[in-house]
Parts: C-alpha cells; sequence; structure tokens
C-alpha cells in the first residue's frame, strides 16, 4: 500500500496561466479520498501532476511537491510515477478506440509476465463478463459503461498501488454510476489500494470515500470526512444542488455564500 | 494478346511492387506512430542503398544487405531522437519543414561522402569472395522472371507482410497501435512511448534499406546513385493510395502501382514516353478526387 502526499503545489501551463495555486492533499495507504470540484477547478491539473503528464499539456509544478510513498514524484516523468506503482485513469474514457477490448488489456499488461497477464486477464472478465462477450470488437464500440470497466480493467493490469481515477461517472446513467463506484470500491478493498477519486458527482462519490477535498479555482477549499462534508451546508448546495437556481439574486446569493474562495 | 508476355509483365510488375510495398510499408509505420509525414523516406532509401554498395566492396551482396540493416535500423532510431522527437507537439508545418531540411541535409551528406556518379554494387571484392546474390532468374515456360524479381519477391514482400502481422498480432505492434492513437493514455500505462516510437523510425529505415539495395540493383540492374530519390518519391502515391494510415493498404497499393507501371510499361510507353514515370502521381489525383482516405484509410468509429 502507498500513499499520496501534495504540498503546496502550483501547475502552471505555457509559462502564464496559474491552473493550481498551493494545492496541499493527502490520501493514506489504502484510503479513499475523493476530490470534488467544478469545472476549471483545476481538478484534472492535479491528475495530470500526480500522472507526471503535465509536459505533455505544456504545463510545469512552479512550486510545491508531490511525494508518493515518501519519494518525491513531482519532477519524474510519466514512466517513473508508474513505475512507482500510480496509475491513473484521464478523464474522457481514454481507451484505445480502435484496439479490441483484448488488444486494450494487452497493451496494458505489457509489463507483467505472460501468465500473471493471463490470470488477471480472467480475473477481469470474471469481473466484467459483459468485456468478455465483446472481447473482439473494438474499444470504440463500447458503451459508455463498458468502457469505463474496460479502463478499471486496464488499470488493475498495470498491478497499483495507488489508482487516480478522473471523473468516472461522467457521461454515465445514475445506476451505471452506481455500478462503477460499486466496483471501484470492491476493486479498492481486494487489491488494498489507495484511491483518489476525482469527481463533479459529490453524491456519487461520497458513497464510497472516506474523506472528501473541494477544489476551487486552483485550491483546496474544503477538507474533511465524508460525513462532514454531507454535514456541510456549502458543499450539500453547491455540488448537490441544494441550492434554487437561476436569477440575479440566487447568483448574489452565491457568491456571498461561497465565503471559502 | 500474349498470354506469357502479361504474365511476365504482371509477376515482374509485382515483384517491383514489393519494393515499393516494402518502404512504403515503412513509411506509414512511422506516420501512424507519430502523424509525422517522412519527407526524407526517398534519402533513407537512398542512404540504405548506399550501406549496402559500402559494405559490398569488401563483403558479398547478401551480408552486405545484412549488415547494413542494423546501422539503417540505428540511423533511424537517431533521426527519430534528434530531428524528430524535439519537434513532436509543435506546430506540423515545422515538422514538416523539419523532414525537408533533413531530406536536404542527407541529399548533401550522400554527395559529399559518396560523391554524384553512380555507383556499381560489388565491384571490388576485397576477400575475393562471390560478389553477387545468388542468381534466382527463372523461367516458366515462356515467362522469365529476373533475378532481381525473384528476389523482391521472395525477400520483400515477406517482409512487408510479416511488419503486417507484427503489428496486428506482436506486443509491439499492438503497443505501436495504442501510442499511435494516443501517446498521453499510452504513457499513464507506463507504455514506454518514446523507445516504442524510436523503434518505428529504426523499422521504417530498415525496411527502406531492403527495397532501396534491391532498387539500386543488389541483384542486378545498375547502382546506387541519386536517381534512386526519384524513385523513392513512388512511396508517396503508394502511401496516399493505401490510405496513408494504413500499412496492408500500403503494401497493396505499393503491388498496384507496380502492377500499374509495368503494364503501363508495355502497352502506354511508346504511345506516350514518360507516361510509367507519371502515372503514380495521376493515379493519386484520381484517389484524392473520389476516394479523399485511399482504399484502406481508417475509418473513423463513431457510436450511434
Amino acid at each position: 500500500m502507498a500513499e499520496i502526499q501534495v504540498e503546496n503545489l502550483k501547475v502552471v501551463y505555457r509559462g502564464v496561466i496559474l491552473a493550481l495555486q498551493g494545492v496541499s492533499l493527502r490520501a493514506g495507504a489504502g484510503e479513499a479520498v475523493a476530490l470534488l470540484g467544478p469545472n476549471g477547478a483545476g481538478k484534472s491539473t492535479l491528475v495530470r501532476s500526480l500522472a507526471g503528464l503535465l509536459p505533455q499539456y505544456d504545463g510545469r509544478v512552479l512550486d510545491g511537491r508531490i511525494l508518493l510513498n515518501g519519494q518525491e514524484s513531482h519532477h519524474l516523468p510519466a514512466l517513473k510515477v508508474a513505475s512507482l506503482g500510480l496509475t491513473a485513469i484521464l478523464e474522457g474514457r481514454p481507451i484505445f478506440r480502435y484496439l479490441t477490448v483484448v488488444e486494450n488489456l494487452r497493451a496494458a499488461g505489457h509489463k507483467l509476465p505472460p501468465e500473471r497477464q493471463k490470470a488477471i486477464t480472467e480475473e477481469i472478465f470474471t469481473r466484467f463478463p459483459r468485456l468478455y462477450e465483446r472481447r473482439f470488437e473494438q474499444g470504440g464500440y463500447l458503451s459508455g459503461g463498458e468502457q469505463q470497466m474496460l479502463l478499471l480493467g486496464m488499470a488493475l493490469l498495470t498491478e497499483p498501488k495507488i489508482l487516480v481515477v478522473d471523473e468516472p461517472s461522467l457521461g454515465l446513467s445514475p445506476k451505471l454510476t452506481e455500478e462503477v463506484m460499486r466496483v471501484l470500491d470492491e476493486l479498492r478493498r481486494d487489491k488494498g489500494l489507495t484511491l483518489l477519486l476525482v469527481e463533479q458527482n459529490a453524491k456519487a462519490a461520497f458513497s464510497i470515500v472516506e474523506r472528501v477535498y473541494v477544489m476551487e479555482q486552483g485550491r483546496i477549499v474544503f477538507e474533511g470526512t465524508s460525513q462532514e462534508a454531507q454535514a456541510d451546508a456549502d458543499v450539500m448546495e453547491f455540488y448537490l444542488g441544494g441550492a434554487a437556481a437561476g436569477g440575479f439574486a440566487e447568483a448574489k446569493r452565491y457568491r456571498r455564500r461561497k465565503r471559502w474562495v | 494478346m500474349d498470354l506469357a508476355l502479361n504474365l511476365q509483365t504482371a509477376l515482374n510488375g509485382l515483384a517491383n511492387g514489393a519494393l515499393y510495398a516494402v518502404i512504403a510499408a515503412g513509411f506509414v509505420l512511422v506516420y501512424r506512430a507519430t502523424s509525422v509525414v517522412n519527407f526524407a523516406i526517398a534519402e533513407f532509401l537512398l542512404i540504405g542503398a548506399y550501406l549496402t554498395y559500402t559494405f559490398s566492396l569488401f563483403l558479398p551482396l547478401l551480408p552486405a544487405i545484412l549488415l547494413a540493416l542494423p546501422l539503417a535500423f540505428a540511423f533511424g532510431v537517431l533521426v527519430e531522437r534528434v530531428f524528430v522527437r524535439p519537434l513532436l507537439g509543435r506546430n506540423v508545418v515545422a515538422v514538416i519543414m523539419a523532414t525537408i531540411g533533413l531530406a536536404s541535409a542527407l541529399d548533401g551528406a550522400t554527395l559529399l561522402i559518396w560523391g554524384p556518379d553512380q555507383k556499381a554494387m560489388g565491384t571490388a571484392d576485397a576477400f575475393q569472395l562471390p560478389k553477387e546474390v545468388p542468381n534466382l532468374a527463372l523461367r516458366l515456360g515462356e515467362v522469365f522472371l529476373s533475378s532481381k524479381a525473384v528476389w523482391s519477391l521472395i525477400l520483400a514482400l515477406p517482409l512487408a507482410l510479416l511488419l503486417i502481422a507484427m503489428l496486428k498480432y506482436s506486443r509491439y505492434g499492438i503497443l505501436l497501435r495504442a501510442i499511435s492513437e494516443s501517446e498521453t493514455a499510452a504513457l499513464a500505462l507506463g507504455i514506454n512511448a518514446p523507445r516504442v516510437v524510436a523503434v518505428a523510425w529504426g523499422i521504417s529505415a530498415l525496411m527502406a534499406t531492403v527495397g532501396g539495395a534491391f532498387l539500386a540493383g543488389a541483384a542486378g540492374g545498375g547502382g546506387p546513385g541519386h536517381h534512386l530519390i526519384l524513385l523513392g518519391l513512388v512511396v508517396f502515391p503508394v502511401a496516399i493510395l493505401g490510405g496513408f494510415d494504413s500499412v496492408p493498404g500500403a503494401v497493396v497499393a505499393g503491388l498496384l502501382i507496380g502492377l500499374i507501371e509495368a503494364f503501363s510499361q508495355l502497352y502506354l510507353e511508346s504511345l506516350l514516353p514518360g507516361i510509367t514515370q507519371a502515372i503514380p502521381f495521376l493515379i493519386v489525383l484520381l484517389v484524392l478526387l473520389f476516394r479523399p482516405y485511399g482504399l484502406f484509410g481508417q475509418h473513423r468509429i463513431e457510436r450511434v
């Protein structure tokens, strides 16, 4: 088991756009932590930073550091980060659309010896029988839910210690979202993973995490247990839609109440 | 119509087409891996031919080709590391200009090293070993196949087919196809994308060497010279006809262009001198008009 520690992380894109303005966050070994926040809060930037993928987006760490199981990783390239046991499932369900299900799994498990790869693939097909049925179809033709299952299977084949999942519920029906969350929770418990779940769907995230962080405009604005988050009027209002929508007065009220920013 | 003559023309056309196919397959492989159009592919072919020629000064031609292959592979990897990788992700025009610049630089370098004259393969043999590749010329009834044609069919064509199989079934092929879709997603899964891409450039240079050595006359028919650059340019119509991103498409298109060239030589050249050289490019014009994605271009996956 491994832990994630982010200390005062500042990230800039193209040298000018400050996307993270001193983010600190921790996920203990084997813990499930959610990172919530609206669009543009900087959640995906944090995922990219954790995965060592900032250079791919013309970004870089300006200040602060990331520790994965005690080892500094914010200056490491993606391949080194992966070798430390962190696997990131990026937003937008990035399966390989022209590869079949089996080929996607082979690509993900390319580092494993064949027997190990076979054993894990069988486990994946047992967990997700639908993937087995569609194993020779191209990933692009799978439904959103099946693609998400495939991504989880691919992540399993990297034998991660830390799993970072960015917006797994995006575009899924409530029922499928529930199913994805159940599977994530099951995997975390079975494999002893440290899970950082990045979500906009707070309700879905609360169901499987122990602690919650909320991000706004590149900063952490709330930190607490899942229960504390659900008891917090602001978090509930802004992320579970508690407030009545619409109107200038509502917008002003929103700004006034958003005292954390 | 003379059936034997037509059959002979078809087989010789296929043999020449196999050389185009092997070069174009390598070219498309690089495009699949990096989305970079390697405008220096004709120079890759030229360098491969000159390397073979240089080794052929000391060794028989077959070992000379075999020795040239690893050097060509290393050359391809070097080009990727030095010229291409630093430019990936930049403006596409910058990458195009870089490969065009590379082509000019390689032209100049080959002129400096090997001079402007056309060479003859294996003219000197320091160890007095047999110079030529074994003569495999065949006569089947009235159909005659030159040694070059047989060598092309038994070496270049299987090599191109091997590349297709490798891309489809091997671990490396799957990783390369994955990277061609999203290098970022591949990196997130711990796939060593830079290494896979570099190997693709190496393979491309290696295949250009096989094509270049035989086009340049490793099995008879002249020797390396700058005329090879013109021959190498046929790769572009072949790749476009095949779909540009399809390695099997490139192989089929290579064979097709070889066939069309051969029959045009037989039937049209006397009526329209020079048509054989122009025909691949005329085909490209037609393909671009009616099938912009070529014969085997990848269909976009769209869920409805």
